[in-house]
């Protein structure tokens, strides 16, 4: 009995310091995270629709399931989407800006596992990225891809990513309609 | 314990992930542009040798019934020090290589080494066995990288060299790499879980096949000299 | 709710398999797959104690790290639940269930190391997802890990009777025939219900 008391002893005093160790670790990088979560956001943000500050409304989490939170600019310039959805591979999450004529301002994907080359294109910064981002400004809530109807240009190889996010912005735009 | 051996073991003879064969979800999964594969070899070298440093160092006081508790706390430890780190310092590597920097602590690279490896041997011999095998574990992370992203999209260096204002190294993972084809002439099936698997698998089998062949040319010379000795 | 819970339990098994799109758990996945049995009797004990664990997790997760704000430690604690769970089940079973434990016993202790298994947990932490929701991806996590590597094993039966380069042998031609079967789970990309 007392050898597993030692051993559990000695089990918990390496945890402890491993727990203080990273205590401290935590402590010196704690603020920096907080930092580059918040510069990535709102580059996205301003990305979509610039404004001079952005402050979040309530809406009807039960009819949108997949948008995160809604933010009106302060300015009136319009609202930012911030909605999460399943593309080919995993969850996008990406930024929607949308004007007060329901129009969308432009899309930026903040965070995504699509396939690199192909459906990751939809949120690089290349010429490519950007030119097919592009296509979304001015777009209403029944944005589709050509293959759907709509206006909008897949992405070679990538009908799938497009297509979600081209659903994920019609409903962005749908979800702002219905704050009134 | 000679450091050039244990250079040759850890980079060839004994590479962890074409000779031992462990290791290998991550470096199927985040093979896809050089500077996910850099950074992943990296972050594993890293905390290979500090884990390696510290088991050999604690590797008389520990009991052993409870050795592999204490190694995977040990290494859970490190892995988180590094996580946070880079998601302070170099954010873009953190989103990009996601839940695999976490799935450090289950790769049997480094709980393989601290058992094998640091139990027995001394403190220094212990630090280089951690940077050699690190360095053979980046070196094949950088080998696939740049056979699929070539092959694949027709891209060079993706996220870690950037050539539009001169060449320069970026360490933000924005850089656009080189295009060496046009990307619609590249398989891009290689830089799906299908190429991960296939470029893995053709890897291991030329590692094996020049094994294969540097020991029969062994035996051959071996032979050779014995004969010449029977003949004088 | 419920279609929530289908569509994560569809992705887990057949969109984004842990095995062939997520790359988690290959090792045990390549080293446990020579023969059906075998393979079922892994996959079997890794739906249990990914089911577990998630469970486990999430309450430890929720009701000690969040609260005390020490998220930073949740790498270390789920690999320590894991380890001792996987300890535990192996004793509890030894006991109580001998006929489970003849048939999964053996593959228990590889499991601690298995990646799906921390890839798991870390996952339903990172995609916010509530109890019920973790507990169901990570069966359904299991079931997927179990469909692949009982598939696969029926592959490598075969592929044993077939010729190929010599350097091949072994792992090569493994990892070359779950890329052809990868290529298959493929068509489930991008799969929606309930768009």
């Amino acid at each position: 009995m007392n050898k597993i008391l030692k051993l559990t002893l000695i089990l918990f005093l390496v945890c402890a310091i491993t727990a203080g160790i990273l205590g401290v670790v935590n402590e010196i990088t704690y603020q920096r995270i907080e930092e580059q979560q918040r510069i990535k956001t709102e580059r996205a943000y301003a990305a979509v629709l610039p404004a001079e500050g952005y402050e979040e409304v309530a809406f009807d989490q039960d009819a949108f399931p997949t948008v995160d939170l809604i933010n009106r600019c302060t300015d009136g310039a319009g609202w930012v989407v911030t909605t999460t959805f399943s593309g080919a591979q995993g969850s996008i999450t990406m930024a929607v800006g949308v004007d007060p004529d329901y129009k969308c301002t432009g899309i930026s994907i903040i965070k995504h596992s699509e396939t690199s080359g192909l459906g990751a294109n939809a949120a690089s910064s290349s010429e490519k990225g950007v030119n097919w981002r592009a296509q979304f400004v001015g777009e209403d809530e029944n944005v589709a891809i050509t293959k759907m109807g709509g206006h909008i240009d897949a992405l070679a190889g990538a009908t799938i990513t497009s297509r979600s996010v081209a659903n994920a912005t019609g409903v962005a735009i749908r979800a702002v309609r219905s704050l009134g | 314990m000679n450091i050039k051996k244990q250079f040759t073991e850890g980079l060839i003879t004994n590479n962890p992930v074409l000779v031992q064969l462990i290791g290998m979800c991550a470096t199927m999964a985040i093979t896809t542009t050089l500077f996910n594969g850099v950074g992943m070899g990296l972050s594993v070298l890293i905390i290979l040798t500090c884990c390696n440093v510290v088991v050999s160092a604690i590797r008389k006081i520990i009991p052993n019934e409870i050795r592999l508790a204490i190694f995977v706390v040990i290494i859970a430890g490190f892995v988180t020090i590094v996580d946070l780190l880079l998601q302070a310092y170099i954010p873009a590597l953190s989103d990009a290589l996601g839940v695999f920097i976490p799935l450090i602590v289950v790769n049997c690279i480094i709980i393989g080494r601290a058992e094998a490896f640091c139990q027995k041997n001394t403190v220094g011999a212990s630090f280089f066995d951690g940077i050699f095998q690190g360095l053979g574990y980046t070196l094949v992370l950088i080998v696939m990288c740049v056979f699929r992203e070539l092959l694949g999209s027709g891209r060079f260096g993706g996220g870690l060299i950037d050539i539009a204002n001169g060449f320069r190294l970026t360490l933000d993972g924005t850089g656009a790499g080189i295009q060496i084809f046009p990307e619609d002439f590249g398989a891009s099936i290689l830089t799906l879980p299908f190429g991960g698997f296939i470029t893995l698998g053709l890897l291991i089998a030329i590692m094996q096949y020049a094994l294969k062949r540097s020991a029969k040319k062994k035996e051959a010379a071996e032979k050779a000299q014995k004969e010449a000795e029977e003949v004088c | 709710m419920l279609t929530n819970i289908i569509s994560i339990s569809l992705g887990a098994i057949l969109i984004n398999n842990f095995i062939f799109s997520q790359f988690l758990g290959c090792c045990p996945f390549l080293g446990c797959s020579s023969k059906v049995d075998t393979a079922t009797g892994m996959g079997l004990a890794v739906v249990f104690v990914m089911g577990l664990a998630s469970a486990i997790c999430w309450v430890i997760d929720q009701f000690i790290l969040v609260p005390l704000g020490l998220e930073f430690l949740q790498t270390l604690a789920f690999i320590l639940v894991i380890a001792s769970l996987v300890q535990f089940v192996e004793m509890f079973l030894k006991k109580s269930v001998p006929s489970l434990y003849s048939a999964l016993g053996i593959y228990l202790p590889l499991i601690t190391t298995n990646c799906a298994v921390l890839g798991v947990v870390l996952l339903n932490v990172q995609n916010d997802y509530n109890f019920i929701e973790s507990v169901v991806y990570g069966v359904t996590g299991g079931l997927g890990f179990m469909l692949a590597i009982v598939l696969f094993a029926s592959v490598r039966e075969r592929v044993q009777f077939s010729e190929y380069p010599e350097c091949f042998e072994g792992f090569p031609i493994c990892l070359v025939s779950a890329g052809l079967v990868a290529l298959a789970f493929m068509g489930f990309s991008g799969m929606q219900i309930f768009a």
